[in-house]
């Protein structure tokens, strides 16, 4: 639950909220004043524990939930209870922005590991929408991109077998995180349980374990205690027929900075 | 057996089967990736033999 030290342990080490939202995409770097209006448009930080089911289906919302870290996810439940993951969200996502014209979500938000979120009210998103075009884009541009990453999924679970389905996640899931700071191109921290991977890419956890083994046999990816080291990036995108072009990320000069000022 | 040319989508290489943990895993082609237990896969391999034979003389003769 969010408590005001919280907020204030993040103010004092100066590491604003909105800092990886959109951070290194293509066309919507934000500018400062952008950044403050969406800074104050947070009227909550909470800390959830992992494991936790934040939105459930139909449910009425009137908040939309900005991820500043950990991991999270959105799912669907079979009638045998079988949980199919539709999305992984990684910090810098608006996980539910969506729910702001929806109003209510047809599936499931929850955390897979601990995470810090902002709590942005649609009330607040109304002003923006009303008054601010160019931001309005921007926040558009991050359900469109959802909408992106959505496609390709349906591409993984359409086309690929076991293993390429694991190394396209494993290999979009590292071009995430790479711009937001949080993977060096080939290593980042994955908090994630084997058994989230089957869901994630439809396989029975027997078939996880045994793609994962794959893998790191033939020298392309380890994924080992919450750690992922993708041993030849080249060779695991080649594997899952993965290309990062869906993801818009901005290979510029600006790549590192997401700041610039208003004009 | 047909000269002609697959249609558009339909797979030419065979998928793989494997044994793991007692059940049997089912790796390709693209798109299919499946978990089974021993006797589904088996009588799935049978359903595959009797099919194949019968695309392999199509059309079938009238009953």
């Amino acid at each position: 639950m969010a408590t005001g030290a919280k907020v204030a342990v993040y103010m004092k080490d100066n590491i604003l909220f909105t800092d990886r939202f959109l951070k290194g995409r293509r066309g919507v770097h934000l500018a400062l004043e952008e950044r403050a209006i969406l800074e104050n448009a947070i009227s909550e930080v909470r800390t959830i524990d992992a494991r936790t089911t934040i939105v459930s289906a139909g449910q009425t919302l009137s908040n939309s939930t900005l991820l500043i870290d950990g991991f999270m996810c959105r799912y669907l439940d079979d009638k045998e209870g079988m949980r199919q993951l539709v999305a992984v969200q990684v910090p810098g996502d608006f996980v539910d922005l969506h729910a702001y014209p929806l109003r209510t979500l047809d599936h499931d938000v929850a955390t897979l590991t601990a995470a810090t979120v902002a709590i942005v009210p649609h009330r607040a998103l109304d002003g923006i929408n009303a008054n601010k075009p160019e931001l309005t884009r921007k926040l558009w541009f991050s359900t469109l991109l959802d909408a992106a990453i959505h496609r390709a999924w349906l591409f993984r679970l359409g086309r690929l077998d076991a293993v390429g389905r694991v190394a396209h996640f494993l290999s979009e899931t590292n071009a995430r995180l790479q711009p937001v700071g949080l993977s060096d191109g080939k290593r980042f921290a994955f908090g994630v349980t084997q058994n989230d991977i089957a869901e994630i890419c439809g396989i029975t956890n027997v078939h996880a374990n045994r793609v994962l083994r794959q893998l790191r046999e033939e020298g392309l990816c380890v994924f080992r205690s919450s750690l992922v080291d993708i041993l030849d990036v080249k060779g695991l995108a080649r594997r899952g027929q993965f290309s990062p072009d869906y993801l818009y990320i901005d290979a510029g000069p600006q790549h590192s900075s997401n700041e610039s000022h208003s004009s | 057996m047909s000269a002609d040319p697959p249609i558009a989508g339909t797979q030419t290489q065979p998928g793989i089967a494997s044994a793991e943990d007692g059940l049997v895993l089912l790796d390709g082609p693209d798109g299919i990736a499946v978990t089974m237990t021993a006797h589904a896969a088996s009588e799935t391999g049978k359903s595959l033999i009797e099919a194949a034979q019968r695309a392999e003389h199509w059309p079938e003769p009238d009953a």
